[in-house]
């Protein structure tokens, strides 16, 4: 099972799909593409804290994608 | 049994930080088993309901099982509540005398203020009269008002920086899950420094450069030199209202990745 994580207030939103099943890969397309169209930024984690690698467009063999809303200077 | 007396104490710290002066009587300590991505955890539960914890890792406790012969759930949980009473006790204890200092310092810094406006009020008085005074007295109250600024500027600094100063926002359970996600996604050395100090160190994906991310929502971030000295700070997060858990993890992820952008985007401090 693959994993989306979108951060927001309440911490983070989960969306787990099959990367074998046609429906689920599609409805995870999607929401790559509505997130990444919001100004998002989707990151396949890495393990152990390691540096992962910034995602320029949907990868359905990516185990954990983040979803990181628009950065802002404080 | 350090490694376990000090996961304690940092979760009595934040109960005492929490409740200043009305800290709650220590009630449980618990042990929770993992669940999935989440790792075994340590819970501290206070009489008033609040409760903390932070994960942990079975040689965290392996003194601690040898010197009270705990080597069941039971077992360590009561050797844990034993420990956690006598470290909260004597936590407790230096809490409360430290905000009666602070009181305390609070009123000299009151009376001081008095006495800077009683001056001011007197030598406008005197002006005409005593003029070879004016300069020794100008002087007192210049280096007074220096001492009175830098003590303002100390705490303004160290309060900004304080491990619970944060400016929380969010649900108790939104903070814990961003901090679940945070911690899943530090490496072992990032996360026991953040449990120890309540920061981690990251090196820039494109410099090299290596920033240090205090928990916190806003203005956590420092740049250091070779020598670990802060050279500036760095101020960037996500839009959105998020947690300091989501923030700092989308901090380090944007330093590592995407370094450029993000210091293009950031405010320097």
């Amino acid at each position: 099972m693959a994993l989306q994580i979108v951060m927001d207030r309440t911490g983070d939103t989960r969306h787990e799909f099959d990367a074998s099943d046609a429906t689920g890969v599609a409805l995870a397309e999607e929401r790559f593409r509505q997130l990444t169209g919001k100004g998002f930024r989707a990151v396949a984690l890495g393990r152990d804290g390691t540096p992962g690698r910034l995602l320029g467009k949907f990868d359905p063999n990516v185990e954990e994608t983040l979803f990181i809303p628009q950065l802002q200077g404080g | 049994m350090e490694h376990a007396r000090n996961i304690l104490r940092d979760l009595l710290h934040r109960a005492l930080s929490e409740h200043g002066a009305d800290a709650p009587a220590l009630v449980d300590v618990s042990i929770q088993p993992a669940s999935g991505r989440i790792a075994p955890r340590l819970w501290v539960l206070f009489a008033n309901g609040y409760s903390t914890w932070a994960p942990v890792r079975p040689d965290d406790f392996y003194t601690i099982c040898e010197r009270y012969g705990a080597w069941d759930l039971l077992g360590l949980r009561r050797a844990l509540l034993h420990e956690g009473h006598d470290l909260y006790a004597r936590m407790r204890a230096e809490h409360l005398a430290e905000i009666e200092r602070a009181r305390a310092r609070r009123s000299v810094a009151a009376s001081l203020l008095e006495r800077l406006r009683w001056a001011g009020r007197r030598r406008n008085a005197a002006a005409s009269g005593r003029e070879d005074q004016l300069p020794r007295r100008s002087e007192v109250q210049r280096r007074l008002l220096e001492w009175w600024a830098h003590q303002r500027h100390e705490y303004a600094r160290t309060a900004f920086f304080a491990h619970d100063f944060s400016g929380e926002v969010g649900s108790k359970r939104a903070q814990e899950r961003g901090l679940i996600l945070l911690k899943e996604n530090l490496a072992p050395d990032q996360r026991q420094q953040y449990d120890k100090y309540g920061y981690f160190d990251v090196v820039g994906g494109k410099s090299g450069k290596r920033y240090r991310i205090r928990h916190g929502r806003q203005m956590n971030i420092e740049q250091l030199d070779k020598n670990g000295r802060r050279v500036c700070g760095w101020c960037f997060y996500p839009q959105g209202g998020l947690v300091a858990g989501d923030i700092m993890l989308a901090q380090k992820v944007a330093l590592e990745l995407f370094e450029a952008d993000a210091l293009k985007i950031a405010n320097r401090f």
